[in-house]
């Protein structure tokens, strides 16, 4: 439906009341799963393709370690954006609902978690080309729902929107920085450091 | 004057990337070298990078800094025919240099290829520019010195330095010299250098020029003008230690390392600090931003800051470093602090400039618009393609397989970069295409006009300051 409809999605959220706990045990968890998952089994089935002849194979072990860091790694980035969100809603003129907050991380990860199916066959590239327009899009309903949901107008939402585009930017390359870190110490790829 | 730079940077823009577009395109398919010498990449990048580096953002902030200082010091420019001069001689400087980097002239370091004849003349105009913006902040009618003209004035004075200690050098012949310093003490000067240019002009200059459009653009006082002092002379004393994090796993001493990579996590605070206070100056201009493109831009550019300030201090950690140094993960940094943070701000500030030197609205406002799209998707699909690339690159690299020999070859790894260097073309043209429409745009906002002459007002001498915070 917010997919689909997402400015009908939108209305309806904001019309609704969403306790934090409900949206988190309903929909987070399980959505935050998916990608995880997705990585395991294509881990596992095919390697890491970087776009050599031969994959990179890792054992299961390290596989299991390295996804269930991607799963904490998402859910600390999903509590943490509803949080910083929630602290930005006083300058901004929105509700300090965390339960609002919740829901819209939820509508606005919901391309990415769809994208993420792409990890099934981890190939860097492909998955680069598929979550670059899944990012595009959940950029587009993160300003397009953010004034809707939160309830603020449209001019403090775009300004809102950006800075919480700024906490998901750091996010990322912190998640980036955290990974190279991890394969340094001896989980990950074996590489000569 | 001030138009003339404008004039000058918008050409500049256009032809370091130009230059840096067909670059891009011969990592996709090198035959388009022609086998022609000048054309050739090694080339082309230092063209490119010397073109947007001294062509467009150094004119931008000559033009910037001459517009805010006599702005914000209530009074005309002193020695105008010196500004002139300044402006004549930047632009033989920057077309000598393009002209000697084609016929292959290089001293060999990076950002500070030109040859010892035009680091001398680099030296002489920096020195009359420093005398028309210092002069004009000696004779300013209002007591207080406003925070831009502090950024603007250490990257005078920053760069100043940086440009002679580096670039000592011994000529053999009038197309070549040597460095007067050897080995890994050269590497340091070097680096040094390279990373305080980074700092003290595309950080500390167009932080200048933030602090001075950002209010006017969006007609509000800085949020707290107190943090915008702390944060400079944090941001002065912090980012000088910075540079050896370019030479991690090198031939220098590790402590120098370590102390490098310390003071770039530090670096942090000051950064982050000035974007919060752009941020938070802009967040009340509600109906600003519905009608002001250019201000869009800004606080996009602001967003970026953001990000490079934060992926800089992270890649100094050495254990990051050792994966992403020598890869194209440090090239999406390098762009998204030079187009998300550095061209975006020129452009913002271009926007609300040139309407108000020639007394004429924008011809196009949708166009800039589209322009702001265009950019931001460019810019985005620059960095994640070199995200991709760079990350890639760094695992192969270092990959062992069971016997701990290296698993992949060079070439095999080159070409498994083919498609990421496709991804960043077409980001990098989309953010070409979009600094085309902004010129057409400028260009059609100017033609025809006369620049406005407008009267500093009638204070008198030395008077009090206005309300802090208020350019």
């Amino acid at each position: 439906m917010v997919l689909i409809r997402p400015q009908a999605s939108f209305v309806a959220l904001s019309e609704a009341h969403f306790s934090a706990l409900h949206v988190f045990v309903r929909l987070a968890l399980w959505l935050g799963m998916m990608p995880p998952l997705c990585a395991y089994v294509g881990m596992t089935k095919h390697g890491w393709q970087l776009g050599t002849v031969e994959p990179l194979m890792l054992p299961k072990v390290t596989i299991g370690v390295i996804c269930a860091l991607y799963f904490f790694a998402l859910l600390f980035g999903f509590i943490s954006a509803a949080i910083i969100g929630r602290w930005m809603a006083g300058t901004y003129g929105a509700t300090r609902d965390l339960g609002a907050h919740f829901a819209l991380l939820v509508v606005v990860g919901a391309p990415l978690v769809l994208g993420s199916l792409m990890h099934l066959y981890p190939d860097v590239f492909l998955n680069l080309l598929v979550l670059v327009p899944c990012l595009i899009w959940s950029m587009f309903l993160l300003y397009r729902g953010l004034p809707i949901v939160l309830q603020t107008t449209p001019e403090q939402g775009m300004l809102m929107a950006s800075s919480m585009i700024g906490y998901l930017f750091v996010a990322f390359v912190s998640l980036l920085g955290i990974s190279v870190c991890l394969w340094v110490y001896g989980i990950g790829p074996r590489l000569g450091v | 004057m001030v138009l003339a730079f404008t004039i000058a940077a918008v050409l500049w823009s256009l032809i370091g990337m130009a230059a840096g577009v067909y670059a891009a395109a011969e990592l996709v398919w090198p035959a388009l070298n022609l086998d022609f010498a000048p054309l050739t990449f090694g080339r082309l990048r230092t063209v490119h990078t010397n073109a947007v580096l001294f062509g467009f953002a150094v004119s931008a902030l000559m033009g910037t800094s001459f517009y805010t200082v006599q702005r914000t010091c209530h009074i005309r420019i002193f020695a105008p025919n010196l500004a002139w001069t300044v402006f004549f001689a930047w632009q033989l400087i920057v077309i000598a240099g393009a002209v000697s980097l084609f016929m292959g002239a290089n001293a060999g370091k990076e950002y500070a290829e030109l040859e010892w004849p035009i680091d001398i003349a680099i030296t002489v105009v920096w020195v009359i520019y420093g005398v028309v913006f210092f002069g004009t902040i000696a004779i300013r009618r209002i007591e207080q010195i406003y925070i831009s003209n502090w950024f603007f004035g250490a990257f005078i004075l920053v760069v100043a330095m940086l440009h002679i200690v580096n670039s000592l050098a011994i000529p053999v012949s009038a197309f070549k010299s040597y460095s007067l310093y050897a080995g890994a003490q050269d590497a340091i000067v070097q680096w040094w250098y390279g990373h305080n240019a980074v700092g003290f002009l595309l950080t500390g200059g167009f932080l200048g020029m933030m602090y001075y459009f950002l209010p006017k653009q969006s007609e509000r006082p800085i949020w707290s003008y107190r943090l915008s002092v702390l944060s400079f002379w944090a941001f002065a004393y912090s980012y000088i230690w910075a540079g050896p994090h370019h030479l991690h796993f090198s031939a220098i001493p590790e402590w120098v390392q370590t102390l490098a990579m310390v003071m770039s996590l530090i670096l942090l605070a000051p950064s982050w600090a000035t974007m919060i206070n752009g941020i938070m100056t802009v967040s009340t201009a509600r109906q600003k931003l519905r009608e002001d493109p250019g201000l869009k831009l800004i606080v996009l550019s602001l967003a970026f800051y953001g990000l490079a300030m934060f992926e800089g201090p992270m890649m100094a950690i050495r254990s990051v470093n050792i994966i992403s140094h020598f890869t194209e993960w440090t090239i999406g940094h390098v762009h998204s602090g030079a187009l998300g943070w550095n061209a975006l701000i020129t452009f913002g500030c271009f926007y609300f400039m040139v309407p108000r030197l020639v007394g004429q609205p924008l011809w196009s406002v949708r166009l800039a618009n589209i322009h702001f799209w265009l950019a931001l998707a460019g810019v985005m699909l620059y960095v994640l393609s070199m995200w991709g690339a760079g990350i890639t690159q760094g695992v192969l690299w270092l990959s062992l397989d069971e016997l701990g020999q290296v698993r992949y070859g060079f070439n095999e790894i080159l070409a498994a970069l083919q498609p990421y260097y496709l991804l960043r073309l077409l980001g990098g043209s989309a953010f070409f295409v979009g600094a085309i429409l902004m010129s057409i745009n400028l260009f059609m906002t100017i033609s025809g006009q006369r620049t406005v002459t407008v009267a500093p007002p009638t204070t008198s001498m030395r008077s009090p300051a206005p309300a802090a915070g208020t350019p």
